[in-house]
This record gives C-alpha cells, structure tokens and sequence, in this order.
C-alpha cells in the first residue's frame, strides 16, 4: 500500500489525496493550520461570536458530549474560558465504559452544568447496527446519526441559537474540507459522510416492516426550514482555536481530573483517545480488515505531524498494535447475535483495493482490565 | 447599503440578488435597468449569461454602458459575474457570424475569447477547481480555501494580463477564473451557484476589509 510520504496514512483511507510530493491531504490540512491561519484573528473572531449569543437565551449554546477527550475539553474551554452557559448533550450509543462514566460525573459537577442524555431503544439500535455493519461495514450509524441529529434536534427543541462541536474535519480526516474555511456543522456535512449515505427515511426502508419512521425519529435531520428559521448556528470550537489532542488530553487531566485509560489495539501512551467506547477495539478491527490500518496508524501520524515521534518510530508501533482481534469481539458478536465468521465475511467483502486481508496474519489482543464490567453495565449480567 | 443588480435583459437576475441577500444581511438588492437606477447605488453587480454582443447592445440601448464605466470610475465596487466579467474587457470574440470583434466596456484591459479545451465539451459546465493568488486577490478569497470549486457555466474566457488574475482554473487550458482591478472584481464562475464559498466571496465583496469573518454564516436579526 502507498503511504503519505510525511505521515503514515495509507491510499485506503477514506477521501485521501496526495500531493506531487506524496503528502496526503491530512498532512497538508495541518500544515494549513499551523502556517497559513491567523489564530489571533480567529480567536478574536471567537469571543466577537459568543458576545453575539451570550445571556439571551436559556443557555448560551448547546455542546455534543461524547465525554472523550475533544468533547471533554471542548466543554471545559466553553464553560471556563469563554464563560458561556452550556446545555451539554449526550447521544448515549450504549456502551460507555466505565472509567467514562465516571470522568462524565467528574466533569459535569466540576464544570456546574445541565446535562441532557438520550437512548434509543436497544431493539431499535441492535437492527441498525445489523444493517449498517451489512451495508456500509460500520455498526455505528446509530451513533454518528444520534449525535450529530440529535444535538441539532435538541437546540431546536430547547430554543438555543449556538452549537459547539469539537475539532473540525480538517483536523483527523479532511473530507474535503479546509481550515482555510471556517466549516459549519450542517445537513450538508452530514450527508456527505457522518450518515454514511444512509438517512433515517432510508433506513426505515431497509430495515424489517415492524421498524416505522417514527422508531427512527431520533437520527433524523432537522429539517432546513426549522434550523434556518430558528438562525440556529452551529460550529466547530477547533475552527477558531488550534487543535492538539495531546495537548488537550493533559489540559482535561490537570483540570478536571479526566482519567486516561487503556484502548484496545493502541500503544498505552495514547491513553486520551477514544476512551469512551466499549467497542473501539472492535471498530477499529473492522477499518483494519477493510483498509488495512487501524488507529495506531492515525494516532501516530498526528505525532509526526507534531513533531513527536519519528517515521520510523511510527511505523514500528503500527506493527506492534494495528490490526489485532480485539477480546471485546466476543461480548460484541454476543449482544447483536452474529458469529464470526460472518464477521469476518462482511468486512472482507469490502476490503478497499489495493488492501487484501489476510485472516491467517490475524494475532489476538489481551481484553481490557475493565471489560468484567461491562456485562453489568450493559444489563446482561447473571 | 445599496447593490444594483445590472439589468442585462438575459440570465437569472433573481439568483444573484438572492445570494447578495444571503452574503449580507445590511443589504438591499435591487434590479437596475437604468442609469438612474445604477447611479443611487453603493455596490453594483453585473450578472450574465448569454452573448456578448447582444448583451453589450442592450447595455448601450439603456445607456448603461456609459454609466458602468461612470460608476466604476468613481471608486465604487463593481462586480462582474460570467458573462458580466466579460464585458467588462475591451474587445469579445463572441458575436453574431460574419461580425467582426465587438468593444466591451473597456474597464479591464483584454480580450474574451473562446475556451481552448481540445477533446473536452463546451461550454464548460460544472464545478471546477480555482486556485487563487493571495498577492492579487485581495479581500476577495478571504476565508475561502486557495483551492476551492466553484461553479461554472461558460464557452468563453477574459483573455488578461497576469498581474491582473485573482485566481486560475484549469479546463483544457488554463484560464483567469478571477480578477482584481481596483475595485472591480470579476469572476468567470457563477458565485450564486456556488454554495458557501460563493456566498462568501459575495460577502467579501460587499464588505471588504470590514467583513465579520462569519457574518455571512450568522442569520440576519
């Protein structure tokens, strides 16, 4: 596979290009941020903003909390720095670990905030996750569609003008888009990737008879017309401040206490990301069938990047941790009711050329110390 | 503020007052078939798609010709958008068969002629990739990524110096996609067709240097 001559992202990541001098377009997204951007213009762009939607409503702005380290510091910039009243909201996927739960807890009743959490039905979710991980190779349609949906579905019902997303695309991903532009987070980004082509009308055409429109209502996309006429606006944090998630792992941990921990299938020193999740390793697992890197690939390249790691570090710590069977892959194939092989089948079968997998190279991952428990959290335990 | 929207007799008129309203809430955008109706203006746009000799005839019917050529002399923003930012040249290859070369307005020095692009269809029609030069472009990509697509429908282009190009696009052959002259700014790509980054660089241009960098994206109060 060909790999970004400055980083080690390969060909199969999703809506990569490379330059003449093969640098691939993340490389030169943050060589954007770091160069071309005025960030004390942005900065003084920031505080004309909140100026602009301070005190006039309810809350200030509305904050998607994952409680990940983006969203974690997000929320605290927001509320600390900027002094703005937040109405923090949760799309809760199902499988928040447990040292999350317990940073989320910290963090809220450090921060003084209202918190607004919200599920859809496990029956409901366990069919998306069927068929989205059928259609698109990724269980977690549910989860992108909740989120972004669903926090712009909240502003509406809570009549608050301003949402504060974490990083931009630019920032881990591209996507087409730019640091140059300041993006907004809208209907027309939510199309081009977070749904994976598949909107909540499709999906209830897909999925059995028995799943109405209305079981779906919670990942569909505030109309237009709604979002326009209420002049909701919704943005990133990292448009208008510079992004290092390293940075902002450490700035959360001596600020509010937020634990790192370990993640499935990369170095422990990236203790900040993704920590979430009980099926990160799993997700992870399927981009590495699929493309042929997981996320050590993407968290070493970021160090690069920052200058924190060599090439050839890098490349030798994706050896070690890409691409491992995850331990969490059993409790996964338990709770939607699929055994492996098909698993196995159905990343295959969308393998991205020039990638092919090759099962038998396949080493297993030690589980994590916290995965005893989860059955409990998950409500199957005994 | 007050933007005149050039009656052209031709293309969509209503498209391009409705993005100069989306681009800046402060404004009011108006259709000027006059010289009376140009001359009350802060900020004028000519729009266009159709023929350059048709379309300069109309303009020297109404008597705009002259009062364009008045109002960009006094200093005031002008923006020509496709088929306008080719009038804006001295001399347009596209007239009726048998006619000779047909003056333009004379405000940008150049020559509009037909797009080179062996092997490819005419007229160029879609989005297209513009690069812009940040040493020419002024306020004009502000905000607006260096390479960018815009939308664009056109068979012919405003052959002018380099010096003068805002921004270059490629199709077939490279051509100006964008240009800066004072305070006349012209663009080949239609910026209401265009989406945010045409929405933006018409809130550039209605702006300047005094444009909020996102009151283009905040709703109007």
């Amino acid at each position: 596979m060909k790999r970004c001559s400055a980083c080690c992202l390969p060909e199969t990541q999703d809506s990569i290009h490379f330059d003449a001098n093969g640098v691939c377009t993340v490389c030169n997204q943050i060589n954007v941020k770091k160069e071309v951007i005025d960030w004390n213009e942005r900065g003084r762009m920031l505080i004309e903003l909140c100026d602009r939607f301070r005190g006039k409503h309810a809350y200030d702005c509305v904050v998607p909390f994952s409680g990940g380290k983006d969203s974690t510091y997000t929320l605290w910039y927001i509320a600390e720095k900027l002094k703005l009243k937040p109405l923090v909201v949760s799309f809760d996927h199902g499988f928040y670990r447990p040292g999350h739960l317990k940073n989320r807890e910290r963090t809220l009743k450090k921060l003084h905030c209202d918190f607004l959490s919200f599920k859809a039905s496990w029956k409901i979710v366990r069919e998306l996750m069927m068929e989205s991980l059928k259609r698109k190779g990724d269980f977690c349609w549910h989860c992108h569609c909740g989120v972004y949906a669903g926090s712009m579905q909240v502003a509406l019902k809570y009549d608050v003008p301003l949402i504060f997303w974490g990083q931009p695309d630019a920032e881990y991903g591209s996507y087409g888009y730019s640091y140059e532009e300041i993006q907004e987070v809208n209907e027309r980004q939510f199309n081009r990737f977070v749904n994976l082509g598949i909107t909540a009308e499709d999906m209830a055409g897909m999925l059995p008879d028995w799943v109405t429109p209305r079981d779906l209502e919670m990942f569909r996309y505030p109309k237009l017309e709604d979002i326009k006429a209420k002049g909701i606006v919704s943005l990133h944090l990292g448009s208008f401040i510079p992004w290092d998630p390293l940075t902002m792992a450490q700035a959360i941990r001596e600020e509010l206490g937020w634990k790192w921990t370990e993640v499935e299938g990369i170095p422990p020193k990236y203790g900040y990301e993704k920590v979430e999740c009980m099926f990160t390793g799993v997700r992870d697992y399927l981009k590495y069938i699929k493309r042929g890197f997981g996320r050590t690939t993407h968290l070493v390249s970021i160090d690069i990047r920052e200058g924190r790691t060599t090439r050839e570090q890098a490349m030798r710590d994706i050896e070690q941790y890409d691409g491992k069977r995850p331990a969490s892959l059993d409790l996964f194939l338990e709770l939607v009711g699929m055994d492996e092989e098909e698993f196995v089948r159905i990343a295959s079968g969308m393998e991205v050329a020039p990638h092919k997998h090759d099962p038998s190279s396949v080493a297993s991952g030690a589980p994590l110390p916290d995965q005893p428990l989860w059955r409990a959290l998950l409500g199957i335990e005994g | 503020m007050q933007v005149a929207v050039i009656d052209t007799g031709l293309g969509n008129l209503h498209s391009a007052r409705k993005a100069l309203e989306a681009a800046s809430p402060e404004i009011t955008a108006y259709v000027a078939d006059s010289p009376a109706e140009l001359e009350r203006a802060t900020h004028a746009v000519l729009p266009g798609v159709g023929n350059f000799s048709t379309c300069m005839e109309r303009l020297r019917s109404t008597g705009l010709d002259e009062s364009l050529v008045k109002f960009a002399e006094s200093g005031r923003p002008l923006l020509g958008i496709c088929l306008g930012m080719q009038l804006l040249a001295e001399l347009g290859d596209e007239t009726s068969p048998g006619s000779g070369p047909c003056p333009g307005l004379g405000l940008i020095p150049g020559r509009v002629r037909k797009l080179r692009a062996p092997g490819l269809r005419l007229p160029h029609l879609g989005w297209q990739e513009v690069k812009s030069v940040a040493s020419v472009s002024g306020a004009m990509f502000s905000g607006i990524a260096a390479s960018r697509d815009f939308f664009f429908v056109h068979g012919y282009y405003l052959d002018c110096p380099p010096h003068l190009v805002a921004a270059w696009c490629d199709y077939g052959d490279s051509f100006p996609a964008a240009v800066v002259t004072g305070n006349i700014w012209a663009v080949q790509f239609h910026p209401e067709k265009s989406r945010e980054a045409g929405i933006r660089l018409l809130s550039n241009f209605l702006e300047g240097d005094s444009c909020s960098k996102f009151a283009w994206f905040l709703p109007s109060s």
